[in-house]
């Protein structure tokens, strides 16, 4: 039974937090994710890392869903209660972040940018945009992580003028797909949507990494 | 133009079948069970919905010899044949191939599986395959292609969609990996006339009432997707899943004007939470639960709450299918597969309580399981069996296979017997492992014979007396063909301890 005792349970948005353990002894790469449950309940969820590799502590930010027993539950934990997490698992990592040739393009929505968030505290040096779907402007959780001309939120009701997807930014965007690495994470639809456009855009499958929500 | 959707009768020396079974793999069973195979009959759905004379060609479900089915296959003088590989039956698909091109050397024949999209170069080189297809997606994939070779008579040398291997006049051209999350939504429900439906209703150890069918698959790939063993994992795949309403659709429609008794979602693991309850209560408000018809699931441990499972019972589910690889902690976390023993109870007591009907899909013989982690699987499952908390099991030897992370680790680590494809077919181990073969062999055994065991058979007839429905048919019809099924088990297994090889019987060149 691998059980972590809860060190913070920091409140970003009414729906959002970030949950802290100490890091397992455990080889760990930064885009993987861990199961999530609670003790004796007997159902857990998927949640990637939000943390560096290097970090001494486990992060994961997570959104209480609609419905969501799992969620809703993790988001009233105390410090000091436990969480069974396993882990951790998945693929969905930085090939070579010592290639300085490579550039990234991050799209992901939601708490989707949890593993870009984990990239770039592990790889500092990355050279990489990340494209961040939210639907409201409290949603662009900890946007001070990262470097301003690094970071776009596409803000679909903000609280003023008119919103933006991330789907309408990625068909204006201009990038040379030569040497770039596109790494989508978040909601199925939105997944969908993103591959349709790079293909327009002539982009390869095998410059795309995906790692879908549900 | 017409397509085939071709499925060769694959019978070895032992009058064997070639039937897909645990974790999708190939095994063979004299009593053979017949499973519609979904992506390949959505397919045929769209490519008849687009116009295409689709011709559906199972020759394993329609009983058919091979030269039966190869001749027929002829006389249908199909412009475009397409077929489903697996690692142990690549070598009878590229004899096959090439006794269709010799018989149609005009006919463009299409390879799809788990195999060949994982090693397409193999089998352009050894057979006169025309288009490997890099994807699962293959209705998918094959809306894109089919229309373009229609229409273009330079397709190979023009058509560029992504994940495809094609064989040109001068060379082999690759059009790149295929990373693609369709909208499951827009791939169609499942003609069920086109596919012959009624040849799967019987012959299935799956179903407890009959006809029963496959409905439409709600999960493509999986959405777990890192076991390592399994075939659903990889970066070439991903996961979609369709909308609820559209599945509960389905449903209404093979009940009501199908007749159909049982429903079984072969999604390697079905919905859950949310969309699990909406669906189970969509089934409730359309009366679907009240025509005799049950539903059944492959689902993984701590997936489903008791809230979600007791919904599912009041929507008359029965069967759940679960993967239960091994009951020691460092094999589930080799496996990767993301759940603790200590909850598998409690799921377990949870479906026994609102009488849903657990069925376990055990393995042993991975390269490192040793004598006490082979034991602690044999203790558990038979106390799990004895207590009530599993209806029935299925045990398999663990098969390295397709190129999943377990075949490549075992490949790496050196610990594979055999570079032959034909020894892929779960009828034996082929890895190396720290105890005799023999003592995996006898552990399979001992769990089957939990089948024929006093207290096992009064649990059964307990069960039955406390049903929400009196099953009394279960006891016969189910109960007759699990035995069967575990008799043929134990057939491959004695076979296996005879050190006999499996021989296919190869496709004839005339």
């Amino acid at each position: 039974m691998n059980k972590f005792k809860v060190l913070k349970n920091e409140q970003i948005t009414e729906e959002t937090f970030m949950l802290r353990f100490d890091r397992p002894l455990l080889e760990i790469k930064s885009g993987q994710c861990f199961n999530l449950g609670l003790p004796e309940i007997g159902i857990n969820r998927e949640y990637s890392m939000y943390s560096s590799e290097k970090s001494k502590y486990l992060d994961f930010l997570i959104r209480a869903v609609e419905d969501g027993i799992i969620s809703s539950q993790l988001q009233r934990l105390q410090i000091g209660e436990y969480v069974d997490i396993d882990g951790p698992y998945g693929e969905f990592c930085i090939q070579n972040p010592n290639n300085i040739k490579t550039k990234y393009l991050f799209i992901g929505t939601g708490t989707g940018i949890a593993p870009f968030h984990s990239f770039i505290k592990t790889y500092p040096k990355l050279d990489y945009k990340i494209l961040h779907g939210v639907r409201y402007e409290k949603d662009q959780y900890h946007n001070d992580h990262y470097p301003k001309d690094r970071y776009s939120a596409c803000i679909s009701k903000p609280d003023f003028g008119s919103g933006i997807r991330v789907t309408d930014k990625l068909e204006k965007e201009n990038f040379d797909s030569d040497n770039m690495k596109f790494y989508l994470c978040g909601n199925k639809n939105m997944i969908a949507d993103c591959l349709d456009i790079l293909h327009n855009k002539n982009v390869s499958g095998d410059q795309i990494i995906t790692e879908v929500f549900f | 133009m017409k397509i085939a959707i071709s499925y060769p009768p694959i019978i070895n020396e032992y009058g064997q079948k070639a039937m897909v079974s645990q974790n999708r793999n190939v095994q063979y069973f004299r009593e053979p069970t017949y499973l519609l195979p979904i992506t390949h009959a959505q397919a045929a759905t769209s490519l008849k919905l687009m116009g295409f004379d689709v011709y559906w060609d199972d020759g394993n479900a329609q009983l058919k010899s091979f030269q039966g089915w190869l001749d027929d296959l002829v006389s249908e003088k199909p412009d475009i044949v397409v077929f489903e590989s697996t690692t142990p039956v690549m070598k009878f698909y590229w004899n096959t191939i090439n006794l269709v091109k010799k018989f149609m050397p005009k006919c463009i024949v299409i390879l799809t599986g788990y195999h060949s999209m994982r090693m397409p170069e193999e089998s352009i080189k050894e057979s006169q395959v025309d288009v490997i297809l890099r994807s699962s997606n293959v209705d998918f994939d094959l809306r894109r292609l089919v229309p373009f070779i229609n229409k273009n008579s330079n397709w190979r040398e023009t058509f560029n969609g992504e994940g495809f291997l094609i064989r040109g006049s001068k060379e082999i051209k690759s059009t790149g990996n295929f990373r693609h999350v369709e909208k499951l939504d827009d791939s169609p429900l499942i003609n069920r006339d086109l596919v012959n439906w009624k040849d799967y209703a019987y012959e299935n150890g799956n179903f407890l009432q009959t006809p029963g069918t496959y409905a439409t698959s709600v999960i493509r790939d999986c959405m777990f997707g890192k076991c390592t063993f399994c075939r659903y994992n990889g970066p070439d795949l991903t996961f979609s899943m369709m909308s609820v309403e559209k599945s509960l659709d389905e449903y209404e429609n093979l009940i009501n004007n199908y007749g159909v008794r049982e429903i079984f979602d072969d999604s390697g693991v079905w919905y859950r939470g949310k969309e699990a309850r909406l669906f189970a209560q969509g089934i409730i408000d359309r009366g679907l639960n009240k025509k005799g018809c049950y539903f059944g699931i492959n689902t993984r441990f701590e997936y489903l709450d008791e809230e979600t499972i007791k919904l599912m019972a009041e929507a008359n589910f029965r069967f759940v299918l679960l993967g239960y690889e091994a009951a020691d902690n460092e094999t589930l976390m080799r496996l990767n597969k993301g759940y603790q023993l200590e909850h598998v109870e409690n799921c377990l007591k949870w479906l026994t309580k609102y009488g849903l009907h657990p069925h376990l899909t055990i393995m042993v013989g991975y390269y490192w399981q040793t004598k006490e982690q082979l034991q602690r699987t044999v203790d558990e499952v038979r106390r799990i069996m004895f207590s009530g908390l599993a209806r029935t099991l299925q045990v398999t030897l663990c098969t390295p296979l397709d190129f999943t992370p377990y075949h490549k680790e075992c490949i790496e680590k050196g610990v594979l017997l055999t570079k032959d494809y034909d020894d892929h077919d779960m009828s034996k181990l082929i890895v190396k492992t720290p105890i005799e073969h023999s003592e995996y062999y006898a552990a399979v055994r001992e769990m089957y014979s939990i089948a024929y065991h006093p207290k096992f058979i009064l649990r059964q007839i307990l069960f039955l007396f406390n049903f929400r429905k009196k099953d009394w048919q279960f006891l016969f019809t189910y109960s007759i063909r699990a035995i069967r099924r575990v008799r043929q088990h134990v057939f491959n297994l004695t076979r296996s301890e005879n050190k006999q090889l499996t021989k296919k019987i190869p496709a004839k060149n005339s």
